[in-house]
């Protein structure tokens, strides 16, 4: 079986852009360590599986390729391209898509979300452009007979959607469906050995939204912030509590 | 011009969600309340009391796209009918809840429609003729505005960011109902059903003691527990990232995906307030929060804000309260 998985490289979480500084550190979306750790986790269940990690970006992101490498992925693939500004899912989709089309992926994984953009699209997007079933916000899965996958998503309000769903296929993995391996000392030193192969983004679709602000909403407190030392702070609030009735 | 903006209803068993009309309601914003350019799209199978119930409801033309294999939602399957069914002509915004169900489809929906897609939209800005939409990033720390490029527009509302309309007496809309082929897809819903993890005891709490990942460690726990023992009847919450992380189990989740709860008191300590959490409290009478971060989201929407650090505060707290009333009160 052969697995890509889909990785972005984000901000670090804490430091957010401003928009004339450069941000001053990267690190590979949370989401998508999930989605990683899904097909490692298949690997080792199924024999003759192969996972590679795929990013879209300029020379940068080839640090989480490097990071899913470390982790346990046989293969790292880097489409580049130099603007340093963000694609949009769409872009990014278009060209994850053309570069997976002849490989013959029977599973593409995605992270369900990009801890930056926070925009769930790109996912089913690469399903999209692809022709294939997808499902978004995976919270388990299973290789059926044939090439069926039996899935289940999780939906709001403690709801699963369970679906059956054929292979090739494209799953968006949801926070919590495993704990994300950290990079053993083995592969460590095999990442460090092998190559990213990389290819140029040629056919870079035009965007179809762009982005044209970035903003801080500012923190308004709604209520009141509690003044004092620590010591007058839990007074205060017991007093408070204890006036509302809730102690 | 009619028609310029279609709101698809989110439905389930004859059921309909109310997010659906707070995306009529940023429908009404976009078209500057001519409700003649809304149309309003159910899809499902024998759906038409819904479609008239909405109509009923919002006074806006309403139509019921019907096939059997609308009875259970399925991506392929519902972004099939809409597609079938806006060929003729797309409007300029397709406005789609951003639950589960929405943000699913809503991505295949843009590329089958050579769209664009904007997700998760709370907020709609317009100036010199642009309509720019606003939606979180990072965390919610930055929001982006967003312009389409494109002739018609897929974007998903958040919920909670618009109030629902309310009932328009007096107006009519059209109910119409359409059959409409469906390509069945390579993906079949066997089934809706409830998770496993059930969160009985936190939907009935008067008061909820919550820990975020600001506990840092399991072991911190303890300090919550502690807190919550200060109160005669209270359950444990916890944002998404404590279950993730092991340290609680899902039944304690609170959240979009977790529990909606609407306590008298919700304690929130470590946690940062991400939309998803805070969309499951929107009930909460009081909500105080402790969090080491004065930026912290949650102390936008909390009573009261406590900045301190969880793990020296908390155990003040507890001191404090045994010097005030003995002993724990359970
Ligand atoms: C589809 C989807 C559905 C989701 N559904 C849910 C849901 O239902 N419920 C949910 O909770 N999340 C949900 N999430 C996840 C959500 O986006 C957030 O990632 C999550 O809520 C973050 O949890 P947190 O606030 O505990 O962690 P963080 O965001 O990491 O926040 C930790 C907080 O602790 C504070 N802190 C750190 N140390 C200390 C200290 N010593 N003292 C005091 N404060 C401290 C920090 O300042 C920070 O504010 C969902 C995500 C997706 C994509």
């Amino acid at each position: 079986m052969k697995i890509l998985v889909c990785v972005k490289q984000v901000s670090v979480p804490g430091t957010y852009p401003a928009a004339d500084k450069p941000p001053p550190g990267f690190r590979i979306n949370s989401y998508d360590e999930y989605a990683l750790e899904e097909a490692l986790l298949l690997k080792e269940r199924i024999e003759k599986t192969t996972v590679h990690a795929v990013s879209a970006g300029p020379e940068r992101v080839t640090a989480v390729i490097k990071r899913a490498m470390e982790m346990g992925a046989d293969q790292g693939m880097h489409i580049r391209y130099e603007q340093e500004e963000q694609l949009t899912p769409y872009q990014v989709a278009t060209l994850i898509a053309s570069y997976a089309r002849d490989r013959q992926y029977d599973i593409i994984l995605t992270g369900v979300m990009a801890d930056d953009d926070m925009q769930m699209q790109t996912g089913q997007m690469i399903a999209g452009i692809l022709g294939y079933p997808y499902a978004s916000s995976v919270v388990s899965h299973e290789i059926r007979e044939g090439r069926t996958m039996y899935v289940e998503r999780e939906c709001d309000a403690r709801q699963r959607q369970c679906l059956e769903i054929e292979m090739p296929c494209v799953l968006t993995i949801q926070s919590g469906i495993n704990r994300p391996r950290y990079p053993s000392l083995s592969n460590i030193l095999r990442a460090k050995q092998q190559k990213i192969e990389s290819i140029n983004a040629l056919d870079l679709p035009e965007a179809r939204e762009t982005e044209v602000r970035l903003f801080s909403p500012g923190i308004k407190p709604k209520g009141t912030i509690l003044q004092g030392t620590r010591r007058e702070k839990a007074v205060q609030l017991l007093e408070i509590l204890h006036e509302k009735a809730l102690l | 011009m009619r028609n310029k903006i279609a709101v698809i209803a989110q439905h389930a068993d004859n059921r309909i969600d109310p997010v659906t009309y707070e995306a009529v309601s940023c429908a009404l914003e976009l078209c500057a309340g001519e409700t003649s350019c809304i149309q309003i799209i159910v899809p499902g199978d024998r759906v038409e009391k819904v479609a008239q119930e909405i109509s009923g409801e919002t006074g806006i033309d309403t139509i019921a796209l019907e096939n059997e294999l609308l009875k259970i939602y399925n991506a392929e399957a519902y972004t099939s009918a809409l597609v079938t069914f806006f060929r003729q002509r797309a409007p300029g915004y397709i406005l789609i809840p951003h639950t589960s169900v929405g943000y699913d489809f809503a991505p295949l929906l843009a590329i089958k429609l050579e769209a664009s897609c904007i997700t998760a939209v709370k907020q709609v800005n317009g100036s010199d003729g642009t309509t720019a939409f606003v939606h979180e990033v990072f965390d919610g720390r930055l929001y982006a505005e967003v312009v389409s490029k494109t002739k018609t527009t897929v974007i998903t509302i958040q919920p909670g960011a618009w109030e629902p309309l309310g009932r328009q007496p007096g107006k009519s809309g059209i109910v119409e109902t359409r059959n409409v082929t469906v390509n069945p897809g390579k993906t079949r819903t066997i089934a809706f059903r409830q998770s496993d993890y059930q969160g009985a005891a936190l939907a009935n709490s008067e008061v909820i003691v919550s820990a975020g990942r600001g506990i840092g460690k399991k072991e911190n726990l303890s300090l919550i527990y502690e807190v919550a023992k200060l109160f005669p009847r209270s359950a444990l919450g916890c944002s998404r990232a404590v279950c993730d992380a092991g340290w609680l189990e899902y039944s304690h989740q609170v959240g979009i995906t977790g529990s909606t709860v609407s306590p008298k008191l919700y304690f929130a300590i470590g946690i940062s307030g991400a939309v998803q959490h805070i969309t499951g409290i929107k009930g909460a009478q009081v909500i105080v929060a402790v969090n080491s971060d004065p930026a912290a989201r949650f102390f936008t929407i909390a009573d009261y804000c406590i900045v301190e650090d969880l793990t020296q505060f908390i155990p003040t707290l507890v001191e404090e309260f045994k010097k005030k009333y003995g002993s724990f009160s359970k």
